[in-house]
C-alpha cells in the first residue's frame, strides 16, 4: 500500500509542478493567456503584496479574510445550535416531525442563496444579514442529519438504554446525542460548506468588507489579478475550516470505527 | 426472587385481518434460581416471550408475570442480554458496566466494587478502559453479561446471546455461563436455536412449534444432569458425548423436525 | 426508544396545524405591523403578487419568461457539466494514471465555493449566457465527476475480472461494463448535481445577469418591492422542486428496472 501511496504523491505533485509551469508557460514565457484573461504569476504576486501592504477594497488580505471567517463562524455556530437540537428532536418524537415537516417541505426547496435579497431588504448590507442567510443555509443539513441520525440508531441499543433504567436526561446525553453524532457531524460538514458558499454569494451580492467583496470590487476593476488572490484566500478558508472540523470529529468520535478508517 | 409467568398470553403483530398471530396461548412457569431455555425454529416467536417479559412489547392477550405482577416497562430488576451485545459504542468497558449502577444511583464507592467484582467475574480487569469496537465479539458479549450481572437483576433474560460468535468462542461462553450459573444461580430466560447449548445450559428446555409459537413440550434437563452427574465434566465436549445427552438432545432434535418449516432454518 | 410511528389521521392532522401555524405567524406579524408590511408582506399579498407577476411585466418580463431565460441557462450548465464530469469520472475511474493526475486538481478547487467563480465567469465569458452557464457548471460539476468516479472504481471486482477474462477491450470495458454498472451511482449523482446547479443558479443571477428570476429579485430588491422578492423564491422553490421530484422518479423508475429496490 506504501507503494501505492507514494505513486500517488509522486504523480500528485509532478501534476501540481506540470500546471505551475503551464502557467508560467501559458502566461509570463508565450503570452497567450493575456493578463486581461487571466493573471501570470508575476501579476499574481504584485496583487497579493498589493492587498497584503496598502489594501484593496478598503482593507487588508488579512481583515478582509478574518472579517469573512468570523460572520461564516457565526452563522454557523447559530445554525448548528438551534438546528442540531431541532433535528433531534424531531428524530426522537413523531408529533414533533409530523407538526413541523410539512412547514420545512415548503421552505427547504428555496435555495439559501435566494433569501439574500430578503435579508439585505431587512438587515442591509452590514453583517447581521449575512448571519441570517448563513444561518438558513447552514440550518438545513443540520437538522436533516441530526434527525436521519436519531432514527437509525441500533433499536438494540436504545432497549438497552432503557433496560438499564436510564433516566430522561440521560438519555438525551449519553444515548441519544453519542448515538447520533457521526450523522451529526456529516451534518456539519454540509454545513461548514454551505456556510462558505452562502457567505462568499451575499458578499459578491452586496457588502463593504469581507472576501467576496474583494472578488466583487476585483470584478468591477477588471482586475483578475486580485480575481485570483480573493478565490485562493476563499479555497484556503474553505480548507482551514474543514479541517478544524475535522479535527474536532476526529476527537469527538474517537470511539467510532468508521470515523478513524 | 425472581420467578416469571406467562399466562395464556397471546402475541399478534399487526391490526384487524393483516394481524399475524406470532404467540398462541402461552403457558410456562420459570421459578426463582431456574433456568430455562427456549428452542424453537426460526419465527417462531420465541424472541418475543423474552421481549415480553423485557417490558419491550405488551401481550395481546393474557398477562406475563414477573414475581407475580405483571410487568408494564422495561427495568434494571429485569437484565437483558442481546444478540448484537447493544454496548453502547463511545462508552469504554466501565463506563458501560457502570451505567446501570449509576441509573440506580449507587454512591461511588459502591459503584466501583461493584464494577470491579463484575470485571473480576467476567476476566474484563485487562480491559477496563478499552472500547467496544476494540474487544472481539467474544470479549464485546463479556461485557454485556457483566453489564448485565452487575445490576444483580432477579431476573437475567438472555437473547441467543452467542448467536453472533464464531464456534470456538461460543463453546468457551458457554461453559463460563454454566460456571456462572451454578456458582451464582439466577432465574435466567434463555432463547435459542441451538438445541446443544440449550440441553447443556439449562434446568429446563422449552420446545415451541412453529409459528403461530405455542409451548409443545418442557424437558426437564436438571433431573438428568444431577442423576448423570454431567456437571463433574469440566468441558463442554465430555458433556455432550454423554449418552444420557445424546438421548435429550436427539429427542428434542426429534420434536423439532416434527414442525414442519424446521428444513428451512 | 422513539416513539412509534403515529396513524394518518394524527400525522396530517399535526401537519395541517403545522402549517396553520407558519402562515398564521407570517400573516400575524405582518398585519398586525410589528414588522411592517413593507418588508414583510401577508401570503396574500404574496400570493396575488406571483399570479400577477404572471403576466405583467418586471424588470423587464413576466415572471414565466424569467424563468424560461433562467432555465435555459440551468439547463445548458447542467448538461455540460453531465457531459464533461460523468466520462471523465469513468476514465479515471478506469485509468488510474488519471485518476492521480486529476484528483490533485480537483482536490484542489475543492474548497472554492462555485460562486466565487463569478468575476472570472463574468471576465472570461460576460455576463449574459455564458458567465452563468460557467458558475451552473461549477456547481454541478463536481458530483457528476465524483459519482461516475465511485460508480466506476467500485464496481464488483468480480465483473471485470469476468470481463478481462473474456477478452474485453478498455473501450468495451468502460462502455458495457463500468458505466452500466456506475449508472445507479451516476443517476445519484446527477440529482445533486441538479439541485446544486439551480442553486448556483440564482446566486450568479443575484450577481451577475441582465435576465432571468434571481435578477428580477435582485431588481426588487433594489426598489424595495418585498412581495415580488418573495414571489420570486416561491417561484424558484416550486421550479427546484419539479426538477428534484423528475429526477426522482427517474431514478426509482431506474433502481426498480435494475431490481435495486422492490
Amino acid at each position: 500500500m506504501a507503494s501505492v501511496a507514494s505513486r500517488r504523491t509522486l504523480i500528485g505533485g509532478m501534476t501540481v509542478i506540470g500546471l505551475v509551469v503551464l502557467w508560467f508557460g501559458l502566461t509570463t514565457f508565450t503570452g497567450l493567456v493575456t493578463g486581461a484573461r487571466f493573471p501570470s504569476p508575476a501579476e499574481f504576486w504584485l496583487s497579493l503584496k498589493q492587498i497584503n501592504g496598502r489594501g484593496y477594497a478598503g482593507s487588508t488580505l488579512a481583515s478582509h479574510a478574518f472579517h469573512s471567517l468570523k460572520l461564516v463562524l457565526m452563522g454557523f455556530t447559530v445554525a448548528v445550535l438551534t438546528g442540531v437540537p431541532l433535528g433531534l428532536w424531531m428524530g426522537w418524537n413523531r408529533r414533533v416531525e409530523a407538526f413541523i415537516n410539512p412547514v420545512f417541505l415548503i421552505i427547504r426547496p428555496i435555495p439559501p442563496l435566494a433569501w439574500i435579497p430578503l435579508a439585505i431588504l431587512w438587515l442591509g448590507l452590514g453583517d447581521a444579514a449575512k448571519i441570517l442567510v448563513i444561518w438558513f443555509s447552514a440550518f438545513v443539513p443540520s437538522v436533516i442529519n441530526a434527525f436521519t441520525g436519531v432514527r437509525n440508531i441500533d433499536k438494540p441499543i436504545l432497549e438497552a438504554a432503557r433496560m438499564l433504567g436510564t433516566p430522561r436526561l440521560r438519555m438525551v446525553r449519553e444515548v441519544i446525542l453519542p448515538a447520533s453524532l457521526p450523522m451529526i457531524f456529516t451534518g456539519l460538514r454540509l454545513s461548514l460548506q454551505a456556510s462558505w458558499t452562502t457567505l462568499v454569494a451575499a458578499e459578491l451580492v452586496g457588502a463593504l468588507v469581507g472576501v467576496g467583496f474583494v472578488l466583487n470590487m476585483a470584478q468591477q476593476d477588471i482586475y483578475p489579478g486580485m480575481i485570483l488572490v480573493g478565490m485562493v484566500t476563499v479555497g484556503i478558508l474553505g480548507w482551514v475550516t474543514t479541517l478544524l472540523l475535522a479535527r474536532v470529529e476526529r476527537r469527538a468520535l474517537a470511539w467510532n470505527v468508521a470515523a478513524r478508517d | 426472587m425472581g420467578s416469571i409467568s406467562f399466562r395464556n398470553v397471546d402475541k399478534v403483530f399487526g391490526h384487524g385481518t393483516g394481524g399475524v398471530k406470532a404467540l398462541d396461548d402461552i403457558n410456562l412457569d420459570i421459578a426463582d434460581k431456574e433456568f430455562v431455555a427456549i428452542v424453537g425454529p426460526s419465527g417462531c416467536g420465541k424472541t418475543t416471550c423474552l421481549r415480553m417479559v423485557a417490558g419491550f412489547e405488551a401481550a395481546s392477550a393474557g398477562s406475563v408475570l414477573v414475581n407475580g405482577r405483571p410487568v408494564t416497562a422495561p427495568g434494571p430488576d429485569r437484565a437483558v442480554v442481546f444478540q448484537q451485545f447493544a454496548l453502547f459504542p463511545w462508552k469504554t468497558v466501565r463506563e458501560n458496566i457502570e451505567l446501570g449502577l449509576r441509573n440506580k444511583n449507587l454512591p461511588v464507592g459502591e459503584r466501583n466494587d461493584l464494577v470491579a467484582s463484575a470485571l473480576k467475574l467476567m476476566n474484563l480487569e485487562t480491559h477496563v478502559d478499552a472500547f467496544p469496537h476494540q474487544l472481539s465479539g467474544g470479549m464485546q458479549q463479556r461485557v454485556a453479561i457483566a453489564r448485565a450481572y452487575v445490576l444483580d437483576p432477579e431476573v437475567l433474560l438472555m437473547d441467543e446471546p452467542f448467536g453472533a460468535l464464531d464456534a470456538q468462542t461460543r463453546v468457551v461462553m458457554q461453559e463460563e455461563l454454566v460456571r456462572l450459573a451454578r456458582h451464582n444461580p439466577r432465574t435466567v430466560l434463555f432463547i435459542t436455536h441451538a438445541v446443544e447449548e440449550a440441553v447443556y445450559l439449562a434446568d429446563r428446555v422449552a420446545i415451541m412449534t412453529r409459528r403461530p409459537g405455542r409451548i409443545k413440550e418442557v424437558l426437564d434437563i436438571k433431573a438428568v444432569r444431577e442423576r448423570e452427574n454431567w456437571d463433574s465434566h469440566a468441558r463442554i465436549e465430555d458433556v455432550m458425548d454423554l449418552e444420557s445427552f445424546v438421548h435429550l438432545r436427539t429427542h428434542i432434535w426429534k420434536s423439532l423436525r416434527e414442525e414442519k418449516g424446521f428444513k428451512d432454518v | 426508544m422513539t416513539s412509534p410511528p403515529l396513524g394518518f389521521r394524527e400525522t396530517v392532522l399535526l401537519g395541517l396545524a403545522g402549517l396553520v401555524s407558519f402562515i398564521g405567524l407570517w400573516s400575524f406579524l405582518s398585519v398586525s405591523g410589528i414588522v411592517p408590511a413593507q418588508f414583510l408582506p401577508g401570503p396574500l399579498d404574496v400570493a396575488s403578487r406571483f399570479v400577477h407577476l404572471l403576466t405583467a411585466p418586471f424588470a423587464g418580463a413576466t415572471l414565466p419568461a424569467h424563468l424560461a431565460s433562467s432555465f435555459q441557462r440551468y439547463a445548458y450548465g447542467v448538461l455540460l457539466a453531465a457531459a464533461i464530469g460523468v466520462p471523465l469520472g469513468l476514465l479515471m475511474g478506469f485509468f488510474r494514471l488519471l485518476d492521480d493526475i486529476v484528483t490533485p486538481i480537483f482536490d484542489g478547487l475543492r474548497f472554492i465555493a462555485p460562486i466565487a467563480w463569478v468575476p472570472f465567469a463574468a471576465l472570461w465569458f460576460g455576463t449574459g449566457v455564458g458567465g452563468p452557464i460557467m458558475i451552473i457548471f461549477a456547481g454541478a460539476f463536481p458530483p457528476c465527476l465524483i459519482n461516475a468516479y465511485r460508480g466506476a472504481r467500485f464496481v464488483e471486482p468480480r465483473l471485470i475480472e469476468a470481463a478481462r477474462m473474456l477478452g474485453t477491450p478498455s473501450s468495451r470495458m468502460i462502455l458495457e461494463v463500468l458505466l452500466p454498472a456506475a449508472v445507479p451511482s451516476i443517476i445519484a449523482g446527477l440529482r445533486v448535481s441538479a439541485g446544486l446547479g439551480w442553486q448556483s443558479l440564482v446566486g450568479a443571477e443575484l450577481i451577475v445577469a441582465a435576465a432571468g428570476v434571481g435578477f428580477m429579485m435582485v431588481q426588487a430588491q433594489g426598489s424595495v418591492q418585498t412581495p415580488t422578492v418573495m414571489a420570486g423564491m416561491i417561484a424558484i422553490g416550486l421550479v427546484g422542486m419539479l426538477i428534484d421530484v423528475l429526477l426522482r422518479q427517474g431514478e426509482g423508475w431506474l433502481r426498480r428496472r435494475r431490481g435495486l429496490d422492490s
